[in-house]
């Protein structure tokens, strides 16, 4: 077994995430318990969070449940590599595109880009396949979104 | 009870205006058409359509709302039986019998059996509803903010417990959605909480935003080129949909066992809908005089974990809408839908506004039926929609995604925060923590809060108010044994562990 499991990076990331929820919880006020402050209850879960991180780290490696080690039933369907930059560059990219282009470009632009570079992350897309899915899906999105629905975000701004 | 019945004509009476009815006809069509799709659970279906929802008014909206779920939920059953793809975690257990079924060229019957057993399940459920929702209406009219607290109490640990895989990790997603709640302006004193500096995050993490980055980005980061999704030979018609009156008579009894084993752990919170569905399984293949027949295309094995969902959904109602309290991830989606639309469901709700209250129940059966005699004639189009290749599906539902966020609030920084979320995730999932707490705990959190504190200023801060309040001290009692519970357990399986590595 690795010396470092999942379990291990999954606490560390628990016992992290609660020092700072607690860190800046205290900041905000923590009151008593009759008149409690705004960080109160914030700073509770974060301790709670970080407790459960620590406990995380000590059983990590040493519980082996009867359902471990099996993938999730809505995971069974996923085969190859779990790395692929490729993939998560683009879906995260297309997201953030959608962001920047809405605010200076517009609906159009905005909607091309983000499924064009969404289509990009999968290998089995072609440049034109992602192209013509692209412009598919902005046509469709300016007829529902912003003659049907009516989306605020308008075709074209810059 | 005849004041029930007379509400619930009432209800119908609203339910079936036209243009209430066309949109839970709208409803159902498209989350089917969304539900069907690979990987798409009634969770990511109905957070993307919450923008629709939205901007409709209450009563109409709430109306497609159900319908979405209805449709959702049936169009996993079609992937799951003739894909074995469960996309909805409760369906797992219909793969079992459903795909070989397919495989045999009887993925049509399987269907029908399906959509009978379920119709059948959700009435059962609804009339369980009407019965039991005025009972504890009436009851919750003495809860003090302290046993509102308690029962949230049991209502987030059940649903941290319920998840598969290590408990621990479901309470800390649990935690980890009550602090996604909290970010933003403190309703009490006005102080912006952990907004990091953004001024956009006064108003909070937006629902559609969270679930749709956690069920939606998430899903596409972890599945890009990785699907192997072989939609072979699924080929139905619509006649092969009609099962023979043999094959009825075959699965009447388990549609029968399955809705009561789906009710009777429908109301006993800490059985989520999946522990219900493998239940109701095993019940059938213990009681079976061909116990070998299962895991190999017994129609009783589709019939019995169908019905048993759908009635233990349908009874999963009955806590969300009178007390306020969802009992898993689906049903907090559509108590944030509800809230969303200016509607706190509980008590209040049913008492000021009864017409939306009965009318959701009507439409529950309403959008059942709809259900039933749409999908015959569509059954088509749905397993051609399953055709469509992941390659072309995500970077669509992404971008359907990213104009619903948007359009929920009309800002874009909540498609960057869909993002963020997808990414987190992502790694949550890598590390193997179960994602539906954390709706769960966010949709609850922001009522958690400050009944909390209302309850400790209501006591002065003692906090043995909560065991000597009767209804409280029962809640935290059940809570503590529900730990209870998952410690012994966890001893158990950390015994069997170390024995078995002595030898």
């Amino acid at each position: 077994m690795n010396k470092w499991t999942k379990d291990h990076l999954g606490g560390a990331l628990l016992l992290v995430t609660g020092v700072a929820v607690v860190v800046a919880g205290v900041g905000y006020g923590m009151g008593t318990l009759r008149q409690m402050g705004s960080g109160f209850f914030p700073v509770v879960l974060g301790a709670l969070l970080a407790l459960i991180g620590v406990a995380l780290l000590f059983s990590a490696g040493r519980e082996r449940g009867d359902r471990a080690g099996e993938p999730p039933a809505e995971m069974a369907h996923l085969a190859g590599p779990v790395v692929q930059w490729r993939g998560w560059l683009c879906i995260v990219g297309a997201a953030l595109a959608f962001v920047v282009l809405g605010q200076h470009g517009g609906l159009v632009p905005a909607s091309f880009a983000a499924v064009f570079i969404a289509a990009m992350g999968d290998r089995g897309n072609s440049v034109r396949a992602a192209a013509t899915l692209a412009a598919i899906l902005t046509a469709l999105g300016v007829l529902v979104f912003h003659y049907g629905l009516h989306l605020l975000l308008p075709l074209f701004s810059w | 009870m005849h004041d029930s019945l007379m509400q619930l004509m009432f209800g119908f009476g609203i339910a079936l205006q036209p243009e209430n009815l066309m949109w839970c006809v709208f409803g159902v069509l498209v989350g089917n058409l969304i539900g069907v799709l690979p990987g798409m659970g009634p969770l990511s279906t109905i957070s993307m359509l919450l923008p629709i929802v939205a901007v409709i008014s209450p009563v109409p909206g709430i109306l497609m709302l159900a319908g979405i779920f209805y449709g959702s939920q049936y169009g996993g059953a079609i992937g799951a039986i003739l894909l074995n793809l469960p996309s909805h975690p409760p369906h797992a257990v219909t793969c079992l019998d459903g795909y070989p079924l397919t495989l045999q060229g009887k993925g049509g019957t399987a269907l029908g059996i399906t959509m009978i057993a379920s119709f059948f399940a959700a009435s059962v459920g609804i009339v369980v509803m009407i019965f039991l929702s005025p009972l504890l209406v009436r009851a919750a009219d003495s809860f003090g903010p302290a046993d509102i607290c308690a029962i949230m109490l049991l209502g987030l640990l059940a649903g941290a417990t319920m998840a598969r895989g290590s408990p621990l990790k479901g309470v800390a997603m649990t935690v980890f959605g009550l602090l996604c709640g909290v970010a933003g302006t403190d309703e009490i004193s006005g102080t912006a909480r952990y907004t990091l500096g953004l001024s956009e995050l006064r108003d909070g993490v937006e629902l559609g935003g969270l679930t749709m980055g956690l069920f939606g980005i998430a899903d596409f980061l972890v599945s890009v080129n990785r699907t192997t999704v072989n939609p072979a030979d699924a080929r139905v018609a619509m006649r092969d949909m009609r099962p023979s009156w043999a094959e009825i008579r075959q699965s009447f009894w388990p549609m029968l066992r399955g809705t009561g084993v789906g009710t009777a752990f429908g109301a006993l919170p800490g059985t989520g809908p999946t522990i219900t569905t493998f239940l109701a399984y095993a019940l059938e293949r213990r009681i079976s005089r061909t116990p070998q027949r299962f895991g190999k295309g017994a129609l009783e094995g589709v019939a019995a974990p169908e019905a048993a969902s759908h009635s233990k959904t349908q009874v999963d109602f009955i806590p969300t809408m009178s007390l306020g309290i969802p009992g898993d991830a689906v049903m907090a989606l559509i108590l944030g839908a509800l809230i969303m639309k200016g509607l706190q469901p509980g008590p209040q709700m049913v008492t000021d506004h009864p017409d939306i209250f009965w009318s959701l129940i009507a439409s529950f059966w309403i959008g059942n039926v709809l259900l039933v005699i749409l999908n015959v004639p569509l059954i088509g189009v749905w397993v051609r929609m399953l055709r469509v290749p992941y390659r072309f599906l995500y970077p669509a539902a992404l971008f359907f995604i990213a104009v619903g966020v948007y359009s929920t609030r009309n800002n874009l920084f909540d498609v960057a925060i869909t993002a963020v979320f997808g990414v987190i995730g992502a790694i949550l999932l890598a590390l193997e923590f179960p994602l539906s707490p954390i709706v769960l705990g966010f949709v609850l959190g922001p009522q958690l809060e400050p009944s909390f504190r209302r309850a400790m200023l209501l006591s002065r801060g003692d906090l043995s108010v909560f065991l000597t309040r009767p209804v409280a001290a029962g809640f935290v009692a059940a809570s503590a044994l529900l730990v209870l519970l998952q410690l012994a357990a966890w001893w158990r399986r950390r015994g069997a562990f170390v024995t078995a590595s002595a030898r």
